[in-house]
């Protein structure tokens, strides 16, 4: 007989996994919710559960985005959900963030495909496109029938996209697009891309639709962080765009394009609650069931620092998102307002799931348990819709009057 | 056809075990702030009326006993498709058995008019009684099937597939009748949408008290059950393990008919 201790076994994930997750609510931030709201969420949240979580490990793993999705949450009503009209069913923003955030609590990579379905391809149509675009295009990516992206940032300018290098030059009837566009969520799988380029009239938004002479779009492989989205590169050798296809609305240049980013950035401070909230719930179950030394290891002060601090932080974001939304809301709410929130919440998420892994020893770095990838998609919402630290300088310059950009 | 689902609002019964607590007062689960959901089959009862409706056309309408919080569940039957939906909420039938709450739903179909076909779930997820369909049947006076898969339209009436042990019972049945649900592949609710959501929080949803109803006091409340709980306790499961010692021939041996022995193979 070899040794033999049962006490100490691991539970099978599956232990864990059946026990659905049934939400994180310590300061009852439900309450202040409307029933319309909860029932959103708790919409999304059963989606989340029996449609996305039992494939999307398997898709992480292959590097893979679950396409059959898209018609789901079209069909569920969720993609710019937030806008009013043209097929768009208007609801709160506190709803909005409820959805971002739950979509999240499934993968990162869902949640940013409706991030950019939504706050980057959806609203600057219905904020900065003709009638006619509004009604060619608003519906079909309500309902997921067609998709779309958003292309600012380029391989030499991310953090300061005014320096960019796409340019559209007229030519009669039409654009001639030149540049190119890099880290383009949903770039291969898209149906029309917003892209922002430099014009004689200064920079622009243009529709740019799949099979336009000119424009190819390539996936970036050997991600380490959002497996489960696509990531691309966009092109344009000498691109020809209809008159017709510029957004007229954009004459405010770049402020229209960070008018869009402020709209993602709102979900994804929603979303990083999401993360968090599940690598907590992870990892409180698995502190509670895991003996060693004779004993839970959630019975441990080390560990009961870990899971406090992973409470206290989560509860302070769901606050925070609420008074966000609710200004929102009420169209007072200041860039600057949602550039504290994705800041904080996305850094809490990040630090949440390092908590979270490190809690899971060994098991914290095999995709059995959701923890390691979340953990490597908040690498990237640390980074994209403007970096942690550019958000603390544009935080900076707000309270201090003095720009540390340059 | 009219056809009314009847819901109850309970607490979720996919809670993990460890958050379930037991008041030792009223001898009923903690509410302590945890979610609140349709009891399953009750879900499964209102996706086969939604899809009836969707072949034959009618009206669904969903009736509830229970706290005023129970408006929230009606409000996700109306998003997922319901017409319309009332709310039976007195503090004097709070603590009725099976038969109280079945008076009540009774009054309040009487009170809709009529109904062609009632419907209810085959058990509650929190009690599983299973006796409030068949005592409401009883109550209105009409005829009721139980476990109830699926249905189809038949000669006027509908063929009911009632589950039974090695297989499926069909009924014909007749409206009215009142049958009691369980899921089925193809009953599995389906997710409101959000326009939905948002069209079913604007419509109002009627509370009708006791008063309403006429109901008589002394068939509904704690003072008519008919059945006390004397006792409620949280099943504990213990897991034990036991070593077959001697050589690898006998341990397999051992093991093997330790496994005949219960069953598993």
């Amino acid at each position: 007989m070899v040794s033999f201790t049962p006490k100490t076994s691991v539970p099978f994930f599956a232990e864990i996994e059946m026990e659905r997750f049934t939400g994180l609510d310590y300061y009852r931030v439900d309450e202040l919710y409307t029933d319309e709201e909860r029932l959103v969420r708790n919409t999304v949240r059963d989606f989340v559960d029996a449609e996305v979580l039992p494939i999307i490990e398997a898709h992480h793993r292959q590097g893979t985005f679950p396409l059959a999705l898209i018609p789901r949450l079209g069909e569920l009503g969720v993609l710019g959900a937030n806008l009013q009209g043209y097929g768009c069913p208007g609801i709160t923003e506190v709803a909005y963030g409820l959805i971002m955030q739950e979509l999240e609590r499934g993968d990162s990579g869902l949640r940013s495909f409706a991030s950019v379905q939504g706050a980057l391809v959806m609203f600057p149509i219905r904020a900065f496109g003709t009638e006619a675009q509004k009604i060619g295009w608003l519906p079909r990516l309500a309902r997921g029938e067609k998709v779309g992206c958003f292309g600012l940032t380029e391989p030499d300018y991310g953090s300061d996209p005014g320096g960019m290098v796409t340019k559209a030059v007229r030519r009669g009837d039409h654009y001639i697009l030149n540049g190119s566009k890099l880290w383009i969520t949903n770039g291969t799988i898209s149906d029309v891309a917003v892209v922002w380029a430099r014009t004689d009239e200064g920079i622009r938004g243009f529709l740019v639709e799949k099979g336009m002479p000119g424009f190819t779009a390539r996936e970036i492989e050997g991600k380490f962080s959002l497996r489960a989205s696509v990531t691309s590169e966009l092109i344009f050798q000498d691109c020809r765009i209809p008159r017709e296809n510029l957004l007229p609305g954009t004459a405010q240049g770049l402020k229209a394009a960070f008018a869009c980013l402020n709209q993602a950035r709102y979900g994804i401070a929603w979303g990083a609650v999401g993360a968090a909230m599940t690598c907590y719930d992870v990892a409180l179950k698995y502190a509670k069931t895991r003996v060693q030394f004779g004993r839970p290891i959630a019975g441990f002060q080390l560990v009961q620092q870990k899971l406090v601090y992973m409470l206290t932080e989560i509860t302070k974001a769901q606050l925070l998102c609420l008074r966000l939304g609710q200004l929102k809301q009420a169209e007072h709410v200041h860039h600057t307002q949602v550039s504290l929130a994705k800041m904080n919440n996305v850094d809490k998420a990040r630090e949440i799931a390092r908590l979270a892994r490190e809690i899971l020893g060994a098991a914290g770095i095999v995709d059995e348990y959701p923890v390691i990838r979340h953990m490597l998609n908040l690498e990237t919402l640390y980074t994209y819709e403007g970096t942690h630290d550019i958000h603390t300088l544009v935080l900076g310059q707000d309270i201090t009057d003095l720009s540390a950009f340059a | 056809m009219r056809i009314v689902v009847c819901l109850k609002q309970i607490i979720d019964p996919e809670l993990p075990a460890t958050q379930f607590r037991i008041d030792a007062e009223s001898k009923r689960q903690q509410s302590d702030n945890h979610p609140l959901v349709i009891s399953p089959y009750d879900e499964n009862a209102l996706e086969l009326a939604l899809k009836l409706k969707e072949q034959t056309g009618g009206h669904v309408t969903l009736l509830s006993v229970g706290q005023p919080s129970a408006v929230s569940a009606l409000r996700k039957g109306l998003a997922m498709g319901a017409d319309e939906a009332a709310l039976i909420t007195d503090p004097a039938i709070e603590g009725s058995d099976a038969f109280g709450v079945a008076t009540a739903l009774a009054r309040g179909i009487e009170k809709l008019g009529h109904a062609d076909l009632v419907l209810c779930g085959c058990e509650s997820g929190d009690w599983a009684d299973r006796i409030v369909g068949p005592i409401l049947a009883e109550t209105l006076h009409i005829p009721c099937v139980t476990f109830i898969a699926r249905l189809e339209k038949h000669n006027g009436g509908f063929l009911a597939h009632r589950v039974v042990e090695d297989g499926y019972e069909l009924w014909e049945v007749v409206p009215p009748v009142l049958l009691t649900i369980l899921s089925d592949e193809t009953n599995t609710p389906r997710y409101p949408k959000v326009k939905d959501i948002m069209a079913a929080s604007r419509k109002s949803i009627p509370t009708w008290s006791g008063a309403d109803l006429d109901l008589d006091a002394s068939r509904i409340g704690k003072a008519a059950v008919r059945a006390e709980v004397q006792e409620l306790t949280v099943p504990t499961q213990e897991s034990r393990c036991q070593l077959l010692e001697g050589e690898p021939e006998e341990q397999v041996a051992m093991l093997v008919a330790r496994l005949r022995e219960r069953k598993v193979i």
